[in-house]
């Protein structure tokens, strides 16, 4: 009955229990690393294989031995099962092994940064554009340049690098548009007869859906915990409309007309009470639920997310349109991205390997197929994606895609998350009516930014 | 005149007991439930009370998956090994602390009282910098040395004073039959001190089977993760699979739960003894 | 001479395991936080510098840092009182005569559920509760006491009200299992003693009870202070510190600037700070305790 036998504690002499008492602490100090195959029978071969490479010692041998690891949040996203089918695709290749670490976005941004601090990240890695520029500069991430030269890759096919001093440290994979989806069921519910293109036939018909429905009209996702929505969700209406947030590379909030107008915009939406309750605390995944539960009218959102609208809820009738942009603009509009970007970690054994994994996966065909079962758009400009079998929605989000320029000015900014942050902190003062006007919360805004730039 | 006294306090009573009942067991009710619900229904409006889709999915979903076993396996293993490791080695420390005077035994105590001050994330970096020099990244053993870390100070306190309550004589007996003080620790003091180990295991059980930050930090593969993490891993960064979250945040919490259920006597007693009286 | 020898050094001896572990791996690190805290961007900066005390004067000057050590002190504060408050009054209720063995075993599980949740699973639930949608704001509307959908964590007014309420939740249970723990402890012939004298219900609380619990109250108020200071998971994960900062509390605060703006030398400066903060409150407990002895 004792929990903790200490019937047999009694038994023991001084001499004995010593000896039992230290050599727990050695076994807890030193071999816990060993006692972790006796209860790891599932994955035995996965875990030598990790060990040696962790230890560096399969180094010398030939290819066969290698294992890269792969850290990424891709494969929570993409159906089960199809990035390990790709990445076996590399190891029947070249003999190289691929272990996948597939963890939630989040996670693997806690981790890549702890990674990158204590010098345990995995060596190729998935990244975001916002990471990307804090990395190089902490000398975690490799300098891809280098890299492909050493190689002799020809870079022309990539559509984009993202570039810190000149050198390429990140390509980005597949893209993925945010266009606006739209709940055609409430549009109708409140009468709005034609879909807005403009941002005043935006605010008539969310004034409309909110007064004669009670629903919401828009949902902007503002948490400071993942401040993305500044990206995502309000940049996009100033990126639509032909404007920047920055000039030669460096903030440039004031004295510029297109953003200036977008706040006023934004605040607008505000003050007349169509957009959905909580945004100060909503997360992306929030919104997506809002608009699942057909409680939203409008939002702007990934294209990665069609698929999870359409399983959740199947009766939904919603359409995909462009982003409507400033009264009298006419020009061609920019579509906010967000991509699986690629990295090789500073600290790998076999980068010269992970260079060919990385162009492995930027090949033409492996590309198309990864952008096909992602519902994003290849980052290969080579490669030709089979869509035949994709949603109409997607097709049709595909033919805006066309018709726009891809942007995300955030891609490569120092400290991007926290310019994202820190501009999403004022617009909520702002919109609070803290800050008395526009002017002055990018003013503030722009001070804080030009220390980041420094 | 006494007796309606007596019934006004028993009203009281009922009512205090329904408020505390409605705000301790209400969220987990809503917890439960939501379990139970297809993932599109969790933000219903108005709310669903129990579904019309009444779903064990997400459960079924759970058992089915050998990597979400996996995290309780490792939860259990990491957990119990934190506990034998805190007991054995606070009770040897509050020993020291109950029995003898010596030197620094002011020093050394408000360290042990003022580290667990130490808040666990800034200490993050160093930390995992030291764990990836001694080579137990990624490994149990990591976890289990942060968890025994994280616990024993509190664990220190609790035992010291159990210790102190119970009186000298006893080990002084067994000294004085020729016994080592060693020898009256684990013969004598060790059995009459159930209680208070009880305390302490499970205390120490729930810190190591609930703790997140440094179990996600730790390690890098799903084979050496545990329950939170597990939970965490299903918030992806486009959606939440709620109902599944809930289902293992039940799943996970039952341990403990029944860990209580069983000890609670002890558990108490432990603290009486213990917390109370330093 | 050896005899006596071998005797001082035995407490040393008992102590080796713990002494052992907590140099290596708590006062190692520690002491690594206080030197990145005196040079200038370490981590990043591959040959840092020693500045002094040039981070505490910029995390002293940061507006944040005001704002988040404000906010701690209000919801540690909030936190603490109430968990004593509840959970006083619950190991009062679970100590009554009026009640049977069974029905009191039956409430202390059920009182002590909140308990048994981690952090993230708490932020979780609590999240899901108090959406503007949630079924907090659903009860609400159906008992009338209010029509609008609050915004329980997304408004500057209610945010800090709201996550020290989740952390109310979270906490007291401790309080409770531990106060009902004291109350058994306490001998009943000093209630019947002064029953005797006839002193009512009022007085023996503050006559007897409450002189006998002190001892497991300020271990509770100093261990809960401390643990308080540090909640991080339950507010990172439920506003962030937000909106704006009416929730940033010093934990998130010094997350932020370590894992964020990546300034590990201020964030490590912060954690000094509230090291030394700490410090001193254990440094005065173990002289209370000390005097108790």
């Amino acid at each position: 009955m004792n929990p903790f036998k200490l019937d047999h504690l009694k038994a023991l002499n001084k001499t004995a229990f010593s000896i039992l008492f230290i050599a727990s602490i050695m076994i807890a100090l030193v071999g816990c690393s060993g006692s972790s195959s006796d209860n790891g029978a599932t994955a035995t071969q996965n875990q030598t294989e990790t060990a040696a490479n962790d230890s560096n010692t399969g180094g010398k041998g030939s290819k066969k031995d290698i294992t890269l690891e792969f850290q990424q949040w891709w494969g929570v996203e993409l159906p089960d099962g199809v990035l390990q089918q790709i990445v076996d695709g590399f190891t029947a290749q070249t003999g190289v092994k691929i272990k996948l670490l597939s963890n939630p976005y989040a996670d693997t941004k806690t981790q890549i940064a702890a990674g990158a601090a204590a010098g345990t990240m995995a060596d190729v890695v998935g990244l975001d554009g916002s990471w990307v520029y804090d990395f190089a500069k902490h000398e975690s991430i490799a300098n891809l340049t280098d890299l492909m030269k050493a190689d002799g890759y020809d870079d022309s096919q990539l559509s984009d690098q993202i570039r810190v001093d000149g050198n390429t440290y990140m390509i980005p994979v597949v893209n993925f548009a945010y266009p606006m989806y739209v709940n055609l069921d409430i549009v109708k519910e409140a009468g709005v007869e034609s879909i807005p293109k403009t941002w005043s036939e935006f605010k008539e018909a969310t004034k409309k859906i909110s007064t004669s429905t009670g629903k919401a009209g828009w949902a902007i996702p503002l948490s400071t915990e993942s401040p993305s929505g500044i990206q995502n969700n309000f940049m996009s209406w100033l990126w639509a409309s032909g404007g920047s947030m920055l000039k030669d590379g460096k903030p440039a909030l004031t004295n510029n007309a297109d953003l200036g107008a977008t706040v006023a915009f934004v605040k607008g939406l505000f003050d007349s009470g169509v957009v959905a309750k909580g945004s100060n605390s909503m997360k992306e995944a929030d919104m997506v639920g809002e608009f699942t539960n057909g409680r939203v009218a409008f939002m702007t959102d990934s294209l990665a997310h069609l698929t999870l609208i359409k399983k959740e809820a199947p009766q939904l009738n919603f359409d995909i349109i462009p982003v409507p942009v400033k009264d009298g603009f006419a020009g061609k509009s920019g579509m906010d991205v967000a991509n699986w970007g690629i990295g090789i970690a500073e600290n790998s054994k076999y980068k010269a390997e992970a260079m060919k994994f990385v162009e492995y996966l930027m090949s033409p065909e492996v590309n198309a197929k990864l952008a096909v079962y992602a519902n994003a758009f290849p980052g290969n400009s080579k490669a030709e994606p089979d869509y035949s079998a994709a949603d109409p929605l997607f097709l049709k989000a595909y033919d805006i895609y066309k018709t726009c320029y891809a942007v995300n000015e955030f891609t490569g900014l120092p400290t991007s998350e926290e310019l994202m942050r820190s501009f999403d902190e004022q617009l909520q003062l702002y919109l609070g009516g803290d800050t008395s006007s526009a002017t002055d919360m990018l003013a503030e805004t722009q001070n804080i930014w030009q220390d980041a730039f420094k | 005149m006494v007796g309606g006294k007596s019934g006004y306090i028993k009203v009281l009573v009922v009512t205090l007991l329904m408020i505390g009942t409605l705000f301790s067991g209400f969220p987990i009710l809503w917890m439960v439930l939501n379990s139970f619900k297809p993932n599109s229904e969790i933000f219903a409006w108005p709310p669903t009370w129990i579904s019309k889709n009444f779903l064990v999915d997400a459960y079924v979903e759970i058992f089915k998956n050998p990597e979400k076993i996996r995290f309780f396996v490792n939860s259990y293993f990491i957990a119990f090994t934190a506990v034998i490791l805190t007991l054995a080695i606070s009770i040897l420390a509050s020993y020291s602390f109950s029995r003898f005077k010596f030197r620094g035994k002011n020093v050394i105590n408000t360290i042990i009282v003022s580290v667990q001050a130490v808040p666990p994330i800034t200490l993050l970096i160093p930390y995992l910098s030291l764990i990836v020099t001694m080579k137990l990244y990624n490994t149990y053993g990591a976890l289990i040395l942060t968890y025994l870390l994280f616990t024993l100070p509190y664990a220190i306190l609790m035992m010291t004073g159990y210790l102190n309550t119970l009186p000298k004589d006893l080990d002084e007996a067994v000294m004085m039959d020729g016994g080592s003080r060693f020898r009256a620790l684990w013969t004598v003091l060790v059995p009459v001190s159930v209680p208070g180990l009880v305390s302490v295991g499970m205390y120490t059980f729930m810190q190591s089977w609930n703790e997140y930050l440094f179990a996600l930090a730790l390690t890098k593969t799903n084979e050496y993760r545990t329950v939170p993490v597990g939970i965490s891993l299903l918030m992806g960064q486009h959606a939440y699979e709620w109902n599944q979250m809930m289902a293992m945040s039940v799943l996970g919490s039952l341990p403990v739960l029944l860990l209580f259920l069983f000890f609670q006597r002890y558990f108490i007693a432990g603290m009486t003894s213990g917390a109370v009286k330093h | 001479m050896r005899v006596e020898k071998i005797r001082r050094s035995e407490p040393y001896f008992y102590l080796a395991p713990t002494i052992i572990l907590m140099v290596i791996l708590l006062i190692i690190p520690i002491i690594m936080v206080v030197r990145y805290s005196f040079y200038d961007n370490v981590i990043i900066n591959k040959h840092p510098q020693f500045i002094g005390f040039e981070n505490f004067a910029k995390v002293f000057h940061n507006k944040s840092f005001s704002a988040a050590a404000k906010n701690t002190l209000i919801f540690v504060g909030g936190s603490v009182i109430v968990h004593l408050f509840i959970g006083m009054t619950f190991a009062m209720l679970l100590n009554t005569k009026y009640l049977s063995a069974k029905t009191k075993a039956l409430f202390r599980v059920i009182f002590a559920l909140p308990w048994m949740f981690t952090a993230s699973v708490i932020a979780i639930l609590w999240k899901m509760l108090l959406d503007p949608h949630g079924v907090v704001n659903y009860l609400l509307e159906i008992f009338n006491l209010n029509s609008t959908q609050v915004e329980w964590l997304a408004s500057r007014d209610f945010a800090l009200l709201s996550v020290t309420i989740i952390n109310i939740w979270a906490g007291y249970p401790f309080y409770m299992v531990s106060i009902l723990a004291g109350l058994q402890g306490i001998p009943s012939d000093l209630y019947e003693s002064s029953a005797i004298d006839g002193a009512s219900a009022v007085q023996h609380f503050f006559r007897i009870t409450i002189p006998q619990l002190k001892p497991i109250l300020i271990s509770l108020l100093m261990l809960d202070f401390v643990w308080t200071l540090q909640q991080f998971a339950l507010i990172w994960m439920t506003t962030g510190g937000g909106p704006i900062h009416s929730t940033e509390m010093l934990s998130t605060f010094i997350y932020k600037l370590g894992f964020s703006k990546y300034q590990y030398s201020q964030a490590s400066a912060s954690a000094v700070i509230l090291l030394v903060i700490c410090s001193i409150v254990a440094f005065f407990y173990v002289r209370h305790q000390r005097g108790q002895e």
